[in-house]
């Protein structure tokens, strides 16, 4: 594994089993061999799920997740996306003014290939309408050396992504302390940061041989010692 | 339903006794039968009482209060009791008789207290008049710790006196039935309201009263409160503004304030030091009594003194005890009976203590360290001497010099009678919030009636009908009435405009969660055999590894394992440890007590040293006048130092932590707007030291055109303290408790369903969502505002700022740190002022880390 720092957009790359992949600030992986962006636990339609328990969320998130992915697939030319798991957050996300918004994203986008590896909520909210063209699959995935997947594993042969846990990473020095995202690239598997605008995090902490990437709003960082 | 009683109130009109009898009235006779005096502050309070007034009844310590108010209630409640002549005979039904249980007169008085463990004690007080005046009155409670059968059987009726807290009250009103089970009340009863008045508690408290005063415009509320600086206030919080009357209870004795002086009193003082230099004098004083209590400021300090104290006198073993928050509820009740039995020797305990049912064995109450505020120690003081003839006593363990002026501040305004005021939240929004879905539950609301009712609730007199449709849309549209959530559902208006819940899961949802005390996540701490000690806050448990050891309910433990939310220990054989620093704001000086202090500097100056503490101290002061001078309240006094470590100046304001933390920020930043500089501040309830690699100049600050106008102009205050403190972060930390009570974010509870765990989410993200798209959202005003207010006191920062501005100047260049000075520089905590970028900051975060690691 190694790093390299990219300046242009802040992102850093760095390459696993042969393949570079470029961690983008925005909380997503882009492997531009195959102009795939690769993003986890977007929960599209949380706001809406929680509005639907009783408990006032502004909305603006779905907006906001679709904004990114817009910027990002501008940004880099993207042709592919897989979601790692947690599409929809739950049965009651599939409120009409989200999957509308969902939608309209999808008919402004008719070449670009979706597909999603099914995670914990998917299996509850149940999969996303065939009209938004989502092609779905169970993890694990493999696409080349790397296995696609929700749930963070070891697989034999293969280099394993995944997304479920939201890892962060709390960077206290002296007084100062920070909550960041973050990503952890291990020997035979690496987790994804949340994608979504409304998702919280887990604060982690280091195994051996991790190494951890922290994402501030415009940059990411390699965090010096990981444990 | 009344009835007289045959033993001695009764009947019986041919008895000599008669006579006197239909001079008096059944109360009292009751108290005569006591042998008991009525005060004149009782009679007082009766015949306000009978005249159907609302009051309050403050006392700094003093006996007699309950009864005060209980049987002014019950001569409210039924006339005849406060009439001269025997008691009407009421025939009761055998039946009824032998069902006594079943109350046949409905929910009549209400009494609210702020502790539940109060419960018990309140109830055996006030049942022990009624056998003989009222038999067929019921007394029960309804707390947290109510059973489940007692709670079903208070469904079907409730007792004539039922004792409670605000939440359980919240608790009843939610109930759909609420509007007829109140509908008999005739009185209520607030116990120690000045602990509830001042926070959100006390907020939920006026909102239920504003109800049961409509649904009984006659209803009679008395307070009980200690003595505050602003009583009429605190008065116009309970009862309205304007209404009710003020009575001032028998101060039972004069309140000594003293000092242990300590042998050899150091010219340095050493801020943080525990001040176990004074032990062998505490264990002297807990020697020479037969019970004392050692009140300390923080869970850490009062877990080392009881270790301490243990090592100095191992004899004590069993004789002494620990009282604190965090220790489990089963321990502390054992040791509050245990001190009630006069079993105990000495208690180190925290303010957990400061409340509850009156000691009467204690003899003696030790405050180590300063009690940062006058009101404080009177209550703390009010603790000791409930024996006959003995006087109430409380004595300052300073742990360090400096401690000593506050001391000597403390005496003095305790003698001219000076105590803090308590302010009252101000329309906070949260609250509202969650009563609008209380009472949707409870009957439900009309919008204009509602704001009626609230607006007679003091904290929301100028509660705005625009901020009134803010907090109803967003329980019931789910945000700003312009955008339509069609899947939102929590408060509906039917087709008659009544807002409802209708759905049963939010419904169970928001019982659970009624209340204003939010508290930090903690962890159960347990022995590996099962027998619980206690919680702890789960930062300091997620440092520990396996093998740790820390110090906690007053032993040394040895950390095992987190299973489900338990850490699991077992004792640690010997050894040292850590010991568990719990969060909770550390209290600032008052403003009573500082200005206090600043008198005493100011006698100082005239070498006027009078009292043992100011003997004391006058080696330190003496230091401090010839190397530098003192500050009083007419003189700021300004030290510039330079060092090794930099550009030091010394500020004594004397204005308490808080305001010295804003006022630091405030002149950093007013400097680095003219010349670019980065300040490492350091503060304490003294002053506050700005620390800079580069020269500052003085004159800078303090140009001989204004001397400090503009540092200390109040002009743009709000926007500065904005930009120079790191506003959002304290803003998103005040914003979980706001979250909490607005009902945004739900605790779990166990064996929760997974379709509520979909509904989690944590206070900061929420916080980050409405930032970014509900910047409108009153509930993020209403949390900068509390950060302004009760984190860097704003208010008193700008009565500082005309403090200082009235000020002469004096600044002195010194060539080593001064007494005053000495504690600031070895501060280890340090704020940084800096308006660094995120991605700046963390590169700069990253390479100290870096540093460090390559060390």
């Amino acid at each position: 594994m190694t790093e390299d720092h990219s300046p242009a957009g802040g992102a850093l790359d760095i390459v696993v089993f042969g393949e570079q992949l470029s961690l983008l600030p925005q909380r997503a992986v882009l492997w531009r061999a195959r102009k795939m962006l690769i993003v986890a636990d977007i929960h599209f339609g949380k706001a809406a799920a929680f509005r639907a328990g009783g408990i006032p969320v502004p909305h603006g998130t779905t907006r906001a997740n679709l904004d990114a992915l817009d910027a990002v697939i501008a940004a880099h030319a993207v042709r592919h996306i897989v979601f790692l798991g947690d599409f929809l957050h739950a049965k009651t996300a599939r409120a009409p003014a989200t999957l509308l918004a969902l939608q309209r994203w999808r008919d402004s986008h008719p070449d670009l290939h979706l597909t999603l590896v099914r995670g914990n909520h998917d299996r509850h909210a149940g999969d996303p309408p065939l009209s938004l063209e989502v092609e779905v699959v169970d993890e694990p995935w493999r696409v080349g050396p790397l296995a696609l997947c929700h749930h963070p594993q070891e697989l034999p042969g293969a280099y394993a992504l995944a997304g479920h846990v939201h890892p962060v990473v709390r960077l206290a020095v002296a007084r100062d302390s920070l909550r960041l995202p973050c990503f952890i690239f291990g020997e035979k598997q690496a987790t994804l940061p949340a994608f979504g605008a409304f998702t919280g995090g887990y604060e982690i902490s280091g195994k051996q041989g991790e190494q951890w990437f922290v994402c501030t709003d415009d940059r990411v960082f390699a965090y010096p010692q990981p444990i | 339903m009344l009835r007289a009683r045959s033993d001695g109130i009764g009947d019986d009109a041919d008895t000599p006794r008669a006579a006197a009898r239909s001079r008096s009235t059944p109360v009292e006779r009751w108290f005569a039968a006591q042998g008991w005096k009525i005060f004149a502050f009782q009679r007082d309070t009766w015949q306000a009482a009978v005249r159907g007034e609302s009051g309050l009844l403050h006392a700094s310590t003093g006996s007699g209060k309950t009864y005060a108010v209980w049987f002014a209630a019950l001569q409210h409640a039924v006339p005849a009791l406060a009439k001269s002549g025997p008691l009407p005979v009421v025939d009761v039904p055998v039946a009824a008789k032998r069902a006594k249980a079943i109350n046949q007169t409905g929910l009549r008085i209400l009494w609210i207290t702020p502790m539940r463990a109060l419960a018990a004690d309140t109830a055996r007080a006030l049942e022990a008049p009624l056998s003989a005046l009222l038999p067929t009155w019921t007394i029960g409670s309804r707390t947290g710790d109510t059973s489940g059968s007692e709670r079903a059987r208070q469904l079907r009726s409730l007792p004539s006196t039922l004792i409670t807290t605000p939440e359980s009250l919240s608790l009843l009103l939610s109930q759909d039935d609420a509007a007829a089970r109140f509908g008999t009340l005739d009185a209520i009863i607030v116990d120690e309201w000045h602990e509830l008045m001042g926070s959100k508690r006390g907020v939920q408290t006026q909102l239920a009263l504003a109800r049961l005063r409509r649904w009984r415009p006659d209803l009679m509320v008395w307070g009980l409160s200690a003595t505050l600086g602003n009583l009429q206030q605190s008065r116009d919080a309970l009862l309205g503004e304007g209404r009710g009357v003020l009575v001032q209870g028998k101060t039972r004795k004069k309140i000594l304030v003293d000092t242990l002086i300590p042998e050899h009193p150091s010219r340095f003082a050493w801020a943080g030091h525990l001040g176990l230099q004074m032990l062998p004098a505490v264990v002297i004083e807990i020697d020479g009594h037969a019970s004392t209590l050692v009140f300390t400021n923080t869970r850490s300090q009062a877990e080392l003194w009881y270790q301490n104290l243990l090592a100095a006198r191992p004899d004590w073993a069993g004789l002494i005890a620990l009282h604190h928050g965090s220790l489990d509820r089963e321990v502390r009740e054992w040791v509050e009976l245990a001190i009630k039995n006069g079993q105990l020797k000495a208690v180190v305990c925290t303010s957990s203590l400061d409340l509850g049912v009156d000691f009467a064995p204690v003899e003696r109450v030790l405050q180590i360290g300063s009690a940062r505020g006058v009101a404080r120690l009177l209550q703390r003081a009010g603790r000791s001497g409930h024996s006959p003839g003995r006087v109430s006593r409380v004595t300052l363990v300073p742990t360090n010099t400096l401690e000593l002026l506050e001391a000597a501040g403390a005496r003095h305004a305790v003698a001219a009678g000076q105590v803090e005021q308590r302010p009252v939240p101000d329309t906070p929004l949260d609250v509202l919030v969650q009563h609008l879905v209380t009472i949707a539950l409870g009957g439900g609301f009309r919008s204009q009636e509602l704001f009626d009712e609230v607006r007679t609730a003091y904290s929301y007199r100028a509660l705005r009908p625009d901020q009134w449709q803010w907090a109803l849309d967003f329980v019931a549209r789910g945000g700003q009435s312009l955008i339509a959530y069609p899947e939102y559902q929590r408060v509906v208006p039917d087709a008659d405009g009544v807002y409802r819940v209708p759905d049963a899961a939010i419904a169970r949802r928001h019982r659970m969660s009624i209340g204003t005390i939010v508290s930090d996540a903690s962890m159960q701490v347990q022995y590996l055999r099962g027998a619980r000690i206690g919680t702890i806050e789960e930062g300091f448990i997620a440092r520990l590894r396996a093998g740790d050891r820390f110090l906690f309910g007053g032993r040394m433990l040895e950390f095992v394992r987190v299973h489900e939310m338990t850490a699991y220990v077992r004792r640690a054989t010997s050894g040292t440890g850590a010991v568990p620093r719990w969060q909770g704001g550390r209290m600032p000086l008052s403003s009573t007590l500082a200005h206090a202090v600043l008198d005493c500097l100011e006698e100082a100056t005239h070498d006027d040293y009078s009292g043992p503490e100011m003997q004391a101290v006058k080696p330190l002061l003496a230091l401090q006048q010839q190397w530098s001078a003192l500050p009083t309240a007419r003189k700021l006094v300004v030290e510039q130092l330079h060092s090794r470590e930099g550009h030091h100046l010394f500020f004594y304001p004397f204005a308490g932590r808080l305001v010295h933390v804003g006022l630091a920020a405030l002149i950093s930043y007013r400097l680095a707007q003219r010349r670019a500089a980065t300040f490492s501040i350091a503060v304490n309830d003294y002053g506050f030291e700005l620390l800079s690699a580069t020269p500052i100049d003085v004159a800078d600050i303090f140009p001989a055109s204004d001397m400090g106008g503009a540092m200390f102009s109040s002009e743009n205050l709000l926007e500065d303290v904005i930009a120079s403190l790191n506003a959002t972060e304290l803003t998103q930390r005040r914003f979980r408790e706001i979250a909490r009570i607005s009902g945004l974010v739900f605790q779990g509870f166990p064996g929760q369903p997974k379709s509520t765990r979909q509904l989690q989410a944590s206070a900061s993200l929420f916080f980050e969502v409405f930032r970014k798209h509900d910047a409108g959202n009153l509930l993020l005003t209403q949390a900068q505002t509390e950060v302004l207010e009760q984190e860097l006191e704003l208010q008193r920062l700008r009565e500082t700022l005309a403090e200082l501005r009235s000020r002469s100047l004096q600044v002195c260049g010194i060539t080593r740190a001064t007494p005053f000075g000495f504690p600031l520089m070895v501060e280890r905590f340090r704020e940084k002022l800096s308006t660094e970028k995120l991605s700046d900051r963390v590169a700069r975060m990253l390479q100290e880390l870096e540093k460090a690691a390559a060390r």
